[in-house]
């Protein structure tokens, strides 16, 4: 326990560094920004920013992906207030109240509570982080061969659902990862598997793949479309801020949709965008002013926006311990670990625990920045909501040529990054999931060495998968993730409904413009 | 008249530079020097720590450049193509740069490079869990993986890889079969060993540092006794593999280079690896400096290169 407390104090003394310090205010600027530009997702985000993180140290690298996963959440809710259009899907509940506050000329007391709630849903989550994490990744010790094949089937199950509309076409994604997976040398027995050349020795580059089916790939969907401008940000006088009457109000909402919301991280496979309409759900379930819901209430925005900050310090429990991101950004930042020669799993709280506190300490002061630059930057920020595809596309569109070359400096990553481009376009007007690719890629081998281990082990004895107690705990979760989807597809639409019923909004129109 | 002479002077300038760069070779602008891994990697950082103290001894900068991916192979490939004019040096890792040309990873052969210096040496040794009590010592392991075929098992950390090696010539030399695991690393390697996965593991000393109690080591794989483990037998003694194994991290430049290129390179590392504030930030860091010279260290990367290729043609378990 001592141990555990001076790891955590020399956390934050580490993280405490001017260029720590300097990385975190500019990963929350540029989460910010990217959230608050719909169209750019907080996954995209993370992953043009991700070769930037190569050359710094693991935790500041981890760090800065961590301020912009943070800052994205909370930036979709600027553009959500001020011009009706969720930056994110995380944010798609924020805006029924949130525009209805704006219509009321109270825009800047929605933004001051919505960065108000984010903040304290994002500082909470870190508690189950700091005390979840290191108790799980001790339990991985137990994890055989049999296990980690369990592991990631579980993790495949749960990822094929989610946020893609249909089960089946989940599950052709996944496969499709899988398949794409087994480039390169075979991990048991080193034979060169669909390999023109000796490029591929490592399999596909998980980075060059995430940057094409997350980023490339909303290029050309940008591209495709109508440029058109988007409508004028309110320009709003009212003071940024609540009284102290009305932080007393939404003191429970913020309360009870961090639980929401970092229960529903920690399970793999439900995201930011399911939590904020829960939150925003239960908000006015308990709300004493009900009346106010539909017109504007500070209650309906702080339920919403705390509940998705909440998601972010949960989400990362399974990513850094079971090496199983639960959602798209995890998925990322995951490769942005793998990249940094770090495996999730007792490793990180063991020989490299000085790293992963200082992570910790640093997602925590990430969380004051985003105050702090959220409340201060916000006018900024609904300027740059505007800004036109037609400067948004080349830029993006550089970075993913530079990102993915400045990984090797090899051109063939481009190439790659290029393919998975055009394939995520096309998987994406076919309604299938990006997301579910990219955890295939990092999933399939594991399932695949576990597989085969445990049946070399067994010298091909099939028991060996079912032969402790954790293989069948596995299993159980396996079955539930295959439920999980109708389960979770049910209980978002439910929610959204009901929401919807309070305002009479369609909000399926709402979420429509961003499916990353 | 005042042609002749200018050429007759031209002449003697060319002669005078030749005779110059041929008595005393030195590389006229910054040196590249490819790491086949990434940065942060192992090979990378004691390449880094060598390269800083070294530039005093080369007279110029030493950029380091990553060339990572195929397992190592790119990195060599680029190696074996740049200029042999001494502007570009590479590091060679055995045995998986051994591994990588017997499994054809790229078109390169060892006649492709010409040996500097070998840097940095680290061996080999045969663990089991501390709290393992049917291997007392090495001949408990043997007798029991004799006793029956595929009966014992061993993490490996890739296939193919140092530790594979390792424990296949192990295998090979006490005639006995196992099992082998291949794991991602060295760090899933013992994971696998400690969760009772996998019954020994071959691996190098320095990667059960700072955790000895967890494992019980039978041998090491060296021609006599560690200083550092004097009580741990050599196989050599226990009658079994004859000779070093480990990993090793040698300094190359592409074949074709001129005799005093490898000369001024090899002087140069030398009086680097003996310079007091290197060998004060080698311990600093573990890292275990062994200086071979360039004659030494070629015997060794074609004695590796022998033994690989030996050890493709044995028995690899097969899969069911």
């Amino acid at each position: 326990m001592l141990d555990t407390l001076s790891l955590m104090g020399a956390g934050f003394l580490n993280a405490l560094t001017p260029i720590n310090l300097l990385m975190m205010a500019g990963g929350v600027a540029m989460g910010i920004i990217i959230g608050c530009m719909p169209g750019l997702s907080a996954a995209m985000g993370v992953a043009l920013m991700l070769p930037m993180t190569f050359t710094m140290k693991p935790e500041t690298g981890l760090i800065v992906l961590g301020a912009i996963y943070c800052g994205a959440i909370f930036g979709g809710s600027i553009s959500a207030i001020l011009i009706h259009t969720p930056g994110t899907p995380a944010s798609a509940a924020t805006a029924i109240e949130g525009y209805q506050m704006t219509l009321r000329g109270q825009a800047g007391k929605a933004l001051f509570t919505a960065c108000y709630s984010s903040f304290w849903g994002g500082l909470l989550s870190c508690i189950s982080l700091y005390f979840f994490s290191p108790l799980l990744a001790k339990l991985t010790l137990k994890f055989m061969s049999a296990e980690y094949f369990w592991l990631s089937i579980f993790g495949l199950t749960i990822i094929a659902g989610v946020s893609s509309k249909s089960v089946i076409k989940g599950l052709m994604s996944g496969a499709l990862g899988l398949l794409i997976s087994t480039i390169g040398l075979d991990p048991i027995s080193g034979v060169k598997r669909f390999m023109p050349s000796s490029y591929f020795a490592e399999g596909i580059n998980t980075t060059c793949a995430l940057i094409g089916l997350f980023s490339m790939s909303q290029v050309f969907i940008l591209a495709e479309k109508k440029i058109k401008a988007r409508a004028q940000a309110t320009k709003f006088t009212d003071k940024m801020s609540l009284s102290r009457e009305e932080r007393r109000i939404i003191r429970p909402t913020i309360f009870r949709s961090w639980i929401i919301g970092n229960l529903i991280g920690i399970l793999p496979g439900a995201g930011a965008s399911i939590a904020c309409f829960l939150g925003y759900n239960t908000s006015r379930q308990f709300s004493k002013h009900k009346e106010q819901f539909g017109k504007g209430s500070i209650e309906g925005v702080a339920g919403s926006e705390a509940a998705n900050n909440a998601v972010t310090g949960g989400s990362l429990i399974p990513t850094l311990t079971l090496g199983i991101p639960g959602e798209s950004v995890t998925a990322v930042l995951m490769g942005g670990l793998v990249i940094q020669g770090l495996t999730p799993g007792p490793e990180l709280f063991g020989k490299y625990a000085p790293m992963t506190y200082t992570f910790f300490a640093g997602f925590v002061l990430v969380q004051f920045f985003m105050l702090g630059i959220g409340l201060l930057g916000c006018r900024g920020f609904a300027q740059i909501s505007r800004l036109s595809d037609a400067i948004l596309i080349p830029c993006v569109t550089v970075l993913c040529f530079v990102g993915s070359y400045a990984i090797h400096k090899n051109i063939m990553d481009i190439v790659v990054m290029l393919t998975f481009g055009v394939l995520g376009y096309l998987m994406r007007k076919f309604d299938l999931n990006t997301a579910a690719v990219v955890l295939a890629l990092i999933l399939g081998p594991i399932g695949e060495k576990g597989l085969r281990n445990a049946l070399r082990t067994s010298r091909g004895d099939v028991k060996v998968l079912f032969s402790s107690v954790v293989c069948w705990v596995l299993i159980a979760l396996c079955v539930v993730g295959i439920l999980s989807p109708i389960f979770m597809n049910r209980l978002e639409k439910k929610a959204a409904q009901e929401a919807a019923e309070t305002t009479g909004e369609d909000l399926e129109k709402l979420t429509e413009e961003d499916s990353v | 008249m005042k042609k002749v002479l200018a050429l007759a002077l031209a002449l003697c300038l060319v002669f005078a530079l030749a005779a110059v760069a041929s008595a005393d070779w030195a590389p006229n602008g910054p040196v590249s020097v490819i790491v086949s891994y990434k940065a942060g990697s192992g090979t990378d950082n004691t390449a880094r720590i060598l390269a800083k103290y070294a530039e005093k001894y080369v007279g110029q900068t030493l950029v380091i450049e990553n060339v990572e991916g195929g397992s190592g192979s790119i990195g060599w490939s680029q190696l074996a193509s740049a200029d042999p004019d001494g502007q570009t040096i590479g590091f060679i890792n055995l045995p998986n740069f051994s591994s990588s040309i017997v499994n054809e990873m790229g078109t390169y052969t060892i006649d492709d490079f010409a040996a500097i210096c070998n840097h940095v040496t680290e061996t080999s040794i045969v663990i089991v869990r501390a709290d393992d009590d049917r291997f007392p010592d090495l001949q408990a392991l043997v007798d029991a993986a004799k006793k029956e075929e595929w009966s014992i098992k061993a993490s490996t950390n890739g296939p193919q890889a140092s530790n594979h090696i390792g424990a296949q010539a192990f295998a090979n030399s006490a005639e006995f079969t196992y099992i082998d695991i291949p794991q991602g690393g060295t760090a899933d390697q013992l994971l696998s060993l400690r969760g009772a996965e996998a019954d020994f593991a071959v691996v190098k000393l320095a990667d059960i540092a700072g955790q000895e109690a967890e494992y019980r080591i039978l041998a090491v794989f060296n021609d006599e006794r560690l200083p550092e483990l004097p009580d741990v037998p050599t196989l050599k003694e226990l009658g079994y593999y004859d000779g070093w194994l480990g990993s090793s991290r040698c300094i190359a430049a592409p074949a074709g280079v001129s005799e005093d290129v490898i000369a001024f390179y090899e002087a140069a590392f030398k009086a680097a690896m003996e310079d007091p504030e290197y060998i004060a930030a080698a311990e600093q860091a573990g890292m275990a400096t062994d200086f071979k010279d360039a004659a030494a260290t070629a015997e060794l990367i074609a004695q590796q290169q022998t033994f690989a290729e030996s050890l493709a043609e044995g028995f690899w378990y097969e899969e069911y």
